[in-house]
């Protein structure tokens, strides 16, 4: 089995400024759009330019937030990376389309069809860091950072004293938003970030991009941010309800043993009274927290959900936008985040200080 | 410098992202690859493809960009003596 | 701290330009008959011209038989994907008994075959809008997984061309950490104008027929396919009196942290990732008795890859016969390292080595030459590489089981 991670650094960014030194969701920004593009940090205070300018933004955004995440866990060097993306790199790969439609047979850039290459986030922290261990990619639609942290969590049961890069990151692509938008994903009626989640009708997500990155080891070492003691996920699960009972109960713990949950609901009516129901069934008590109704949904906002985790459990308060009810906030020990997305890849990763 | 190396240069620059060099910073003689500017084989690939483009140029083989990207006044003297 | 449960391989399924199934493709590997020829289905600018590992199957005739309906939106990768898997699944003897059970797939084009078809077409009309979320990578792994009745844990890797060997060692790190009993495992990815025009604009699509290990090798040629194993621990296999048709016993992942696409000269992740498998088995180079060789007959991969192998083994007295398999099924791409897989096994099953096609002078500067007959030999175990863009260094190590 697998022993639990210790998180020593992270960084994110995403469409708050979360990469903001002290920030803890105090003031929001609000949007009217969707999609909604991630902010930019000044990504030359952690990539050369000779570098960044081939950069695409799931690139970008990587490096800066796994930089930031090795520079607050103050080490230099990792053994590893593992990542998860949903999507690769979209913008590459569509520039890459567009260019072979209009001109195949004659002479095409290479640049946008290397750059479209699902790892190339995880190949630019190698090259970077110039770290020659185990390199992997998850690509398994909102399923994907999870997959890349239980195989972290396994790559520690196999090397005790390694210290990896576990991240998430996804990028927005024009087209394709235009292809989700016929696909009947997007909401398009009215403010879009804050999202109203309770009491909500209408179909559709807001969707957005990011990348939050972790510095982990197995050891608590000097400090740590939080732990992470489990992580599941199922396609399609028949009774979710069921799953989350079984899955506490596999780690020797009950509903009362959570402090705090996490739930994934990101305001399309069609799918978020799973997260009503479970939590009325199992967590009746404790505070709710959301985080796609400010950050917006795409496949690795479950790595952003983990920084907002943590940075819960340092601070041992909640930020009142992120909250969605009043239950009294009790020290909080232990937090579980329940996602999916569109009713499939449901997640379960259960944080711990 | 002459129109050419003016233009070459100003379309090295955009061509490879080159955002924070002028057409000014970029002298005829600086070696593009290696020590001098550092691009690397994706960029060579990419100045195969202005070649071709903007000059009507083709290389074959990626080897004979060697010689040719050395400088930008080796690209230059080579256009002049094989453009269309 | 890692296990050394050798684990059971107990099915596999394949389908490539040399056969639609595992016995296919094993008879034109010993038959020495290539699958690659000019480009006959794909809609592009190239067909009848350039060369690739085409499947002689059009999208129609793998939906039929599948059995499935045409309503629904399945893309090329896979209809493909699903053959193999299901035949794997066939062979081992079913998979539902109260196990724990995932699947680990792997894909580089995903869904984009279809995408790259209908990219304007979708803005205009309704027609193929149903394909619309068969684009992402993760969609092929969901469809199998419905398909197959796994439910258990489902994952998609893509790490370009070392794709489904990562996907290969993940099943079985996990069944070792006691997280599954059984992991079908593999990858699939389909021929695509995406990936032909990549390789093309990078100047190592090859003209002529690849020359894996030649000194005149000029680049690869493409191929689809898709395969795909199961793995199950050992204990399990027994109880349900499946004989393994050999043991996964070694696997290793390195990364060349030198280029975005290059290998380093010397093949440093390529003998990292190599002698990682090794340590994994307790094994000594002089063990191996045959390497299926990423060898992609591209200039770079070949002389690192040589490189990396003279490194391993100590001086080509000391390399075991080793050969490229890519000249009769073209370049998978993320099937790659579960097809050769596949090919490692039937090595190991029928005590055979695979030819290395179009081979007639050894690389210059290495002297190395790879087996170029079918042979037999006694083969007890066989290290078989995929190394892809990104540095990504990736070796599995199967070992023949008495069964």
């Amino acid at each position: 089995m697998t022993k639990p991670l210790y998180i020593h650094g992270s960084g994110c960014i995403s469409i708050q400024p979360t990469f903001e030194e002290g920030y803890f969701f105090d003031s929001v920004n609000s949007y009217t759009q969707n999609p909604v593009p991630a902010l930019d940090p000044d990504y030359k205070a952690f990539i050369p330019a000779l570098q960044l300018r081939r950069m695409n933004k799931s690139m970008r955004m990587s490096l800066f937030a796994a930089k930031a995440a090795m520079q607050q866990a103050g080490v230099s060097h990792v053994h590893a990376v593992v990542t998860g993306s949903g999507l690769g790199c979209l913008q590459d790969s569509e520039r890459f389309v567009q260019n072979l439609r209009a001109e195949e047979g004659q002479s095409l850039n290479p640049t946008p069809f290397i750059q479209s290459t699902h790892n190339m986030a995880a190949a630019a922290l190698a090259l970077s860091l110039g770290c020659k261990g185990y390199n992997m990619t998850y690509v398994n639609n909102a399923n994907s950072f999870e997959s890349a942290l239980l195989d972290t969590m396994i790559y520690l049961s196999e090397h005790p004293s390694a210290t990896l890069l576990l991240g998430g990151v996804d990028e927005l692509g024009e087209r394709t938003a235009k292809f989700w938008d016929l696909a009947g994903y997007l909401k398009k009626d009215g403010t879009a970030i804050p999202t109203p989640v309770s009491g909500q009708t209408t179909h559709g997500e807001v969707v957005a991009e990011g990348a939050a990155f972790f510095v982990v080891s197995a050891t608590a070492g000097n400090d740590y941010w939080g732990t992470i003691r489990a992580v599941e996920t199922r396609l399609h699960p028949a009774d979710p309800a069921q799953w989350i009972s079984d899955f506490l109960q596999r780690n020797g713990l009950t509903g009362k043993s959570i402090h705090a949950v996490m739930l994934g609901c990101n305001g399309d009516s069609r799918y978020d009274s799973i997260y009503w129901t479970i939590s009325s069934a199992l967590f009746p008590a404790i505070p709710q927290i959301g985080f796609k109704h400010i950050l917006g949904d795409y496949d690795t906002v479950a790595a952003a959900s983990v920084f907002l985790a943590t940075s819960i459990l340092r601070h041992q308060r909640i930020p009142a936008i992120l909250r969605l009810n009043s239950a009294a906030v009790d020290p909080i020990q232990r937090i579980l985040i329940y996602s999916h997305r569109r009713g499939l890849n449901h997640s379960l990763i259960l944080v711990e200080k | 410098m002459s129109e050419l190396t003016q233009e070459l240069k100003a379309r090295i620059i955009s061509q490879l992202n080159l955002e924070d060099l002028t057409v000014e910073d970029l002298d005829d003689n600086t070696p593009l690859f290696g020590d001098g500017l550092g691009l690397d084989s994706i960029d060579a690939l990419e100045l195969i493809v202005m070649l071709d483009k903007s000059y009507g140029i083709k290389l074959s083989d990626p080897k004979e960009g060697r010689k040719v990207f050395e400088t930008v006044q080796t690209m230059a003297d080579f256009i002049e003596a094989n453009r269309k | 701290m890692i296990s050394t449960t050798p684990i059971a391989v107990t099915g596999m399924g394949a389908i490539s330009a040399i056969g639609n199934n595992v016995a296919a493709n094993f008879q034109s590997l010993v038959d020495s008959k290539p699958g690659i020829a000019p480009i006959q289905r794909l809609d592009t600018c190239h067909r009848g011209r350039l060369l690739a590992g085409e499947i002689p199957m059009s999208n129609a005739e793998l939906y039929d038989r599948l059995g499935l309906s045409g309503e629904t939106a399945y893309t090329r990768s896979t209809l493909l994907g699903l053959l193999a898997a299901t035949e794997a699944v066939e062979h081992a003897g079913g998979l539902n008994d109260g196990c724990r059970i995932g699947l680990v797939s792997a894909t580089t084009v995903g869904g984009m075959d279809a995408t790259e078809q209908y990219y304007d077409d979708y803005l205009i009309s309704g027609e193929h809008r149903h394909f619309i979320p068969t684009h992402p990578c993760g969609y092929a792994a969901e469809q199998i997984a419905r398909h197959l009745g796994i439910s258990d844990f489902v994952t998609t890797i893509s790490t370009a061309c070392s794709s489904a060997a990562n996907a290969i060692m993940l099943g079985a790190r996990m069944i070792r950490a006691g997280l599954l009993d059984r992991a079908l495992v593999g990858g699939t990815d389909c021929l695509s104008r995406f990936t032909i025009n990549g390789f093309q604009s990078l100047m190592i699509y090859s003209d002529s027929h690849c020359r894996p290990f030649d000194d005149h090798r000029n680049g690869l040629n493409l191929g689809e396919a898709a395969a795909y194993l199961l793995l199950e621990h050992p204990d399990v296999a027994g109880r349900c009196g499946r004989k393994p048709l050999a043991y996964l016993t070694g696997y290793g992942n390195a990364n060349d942290a030198f280029h975005q696409t290059a290998s380093s000269e010397d093949g440093e992740g390529a003998y990292l990732a190599m002698l990682q498998a090794l340590n994994v088995a307790g094994l000594a180079p002089a063990e191996i008795d045959y390497v299926n060789a990423h060898g992609t007959a591209t200039p770079n991969n070949d002389l690192a890859e040589g490189t990396a192998l003279l490194r391993i083994f100590g001086s080509e007295y000391g390399l075991p016969p080793f050969s490229s398999t890519k000249a009769f099924t073209g370049h998978t791409l993320a099937a790659a390292g579960a097809i050769e897989a596949v090919f490692s096994v039937l090595s190991l099953r029928h005590q055979v080595i695979f030819p290395n096609l179009n081979f007639e002078q050894p690389i210059a500067s290495l002297g190395i030459v790879p087996q170029t007959e079918p042979v037999n030999k006694i083969i007890k175990h066989v290290l078989s590489n995929s190394f892809g863009f990104g540095g990504n260094c990736s070796t599995l190590l199967f070992s023949k089981s008495d069964d």
